[in-house]
């Protein structure tokens, strides 16, 4: 990995922290666990598409161990892994069927992924199936979050490209 | 568009679709009548199951071997936690039980609060 890449990835890397800090002092509008914007998902889609998929690997595993540090919840650490490595995975195979002008849309699947990945680790810890009672609604708020992340993401990309 | 987005699209726009329906069906009209017992549940094990009729009004605190500690509170026959020591306190943001689709979680303590079917063990404490 060259140092221009390896800089431009710790820089992302500390964007999204910022990003995810700032959120988590946003109130939670939907008492549902789960539920969030999830904005620090806009440098995740934005380097889908920008970088390798190994590189987005490590950037989206820094940024979730370091915001499980910075938010001090390891207990919650178990749901954003395994929910990012879904996403992730999906976002990856789809960035060859999706072009780079409908990110929107991969960014929408990989919310909805996102949220799978979520519940069924949380069904394996809480070890019933309670949990997914709140699988509609997840999707749901998932899909709009993701929307939100994805045109922020095909945004920023656009004005980068630009130059 | 190619092929590929389409199908994305269609895909996403049913999951949509399905879930919306689902989620209607499932916080839409109640029963008329409020199923009677809670279960406390933590680890699929039973700790509590309560008859909401019978009980008197009180606050009680579950505490866990590994720490961490939920109150949860009965008032008017109606259940809800009150306090808890986890961080995102969205079991206390939940309120009070009131669909029985929708169990009150937390997932930190890996608590399940929901309404029961069968009654038919009618005491207080069950542990299992």
């Amino acid at each position: 990995m060259k140092t221009k890449r390896l800089t431009e990835l710790s820089l992302l890397t500390g964007l999204a922290l910022i990003i995810f800090v700032v959120e988590l002092r946003f109130p939670d509008i939907i008492p549902v666990p789960g539920v969030k914007l999830g904005l620090a998902n806009i440098i995740t889609v934005y380097a889908v598409y920008k970088y390798r998929a190994a590189e987005t690997f490590l950037l989206v595993l820094a940024r979730v161990l370091l915001g499980a540090l910075f938010a001090s919840s390891f207990s919650a650490l178990i749901y954003s892994l395994s929910g990012a490595v879904c996403c992730l995975a999906g976002m990856l195979f789809l960035r060859r069927i999706i072009p780079l002008r409908c990110m929107w849309l991969c960014s929408i699947i990989g919310a909805i992924l996102h949220n799978t990945g979520q519940i069924i680790a949380a069904a394996a810890v809480i070890r019933s199936f309670a949990v997914f009672a709140f699988y509609p609604i997840l999707i749901i708020c998932g899909s709009v979050a993701g929307a939100f992340t994805g045109i922020c993401a095909q945004l920023i990309i656009n004005k980068i490209n630009v130059k | 568009m190619t092929k590929g987005i389409k199908i994305c699209l269609v895909a996403v726009l049913t999951i949509l679709v399905i879930s919306a329906v689902m989620a209607a069906i499932m916080i839409g009209p109640k029963k008329v009548e409020a199923p009677q017992y809670v279960e406390i549940v933590q680890d699929n094990k039973i700790l509590y199951r309560i008859d909401l009729r019978q009980e008197k009004d009180r606050t009680f605190r579950i505490e866990y071997p590994d720490g961490g500690w939920n109150d949860i509170t009965i008032e008017n026959s109606e259940i809800s936690v009150t306090d808890a020591d986890c961080p995102d306190k969205t079991c206390v943001k939940s309120g009070k039980l009131r669909n029985e689709n929708f169990p009150i979680i937390c997932l930190p303590h890996r608590l399940v609060i929901r309404f029961s079917e069968q009654g038919e063990r009618n005491e207080n404490k069950t542990t299992d």
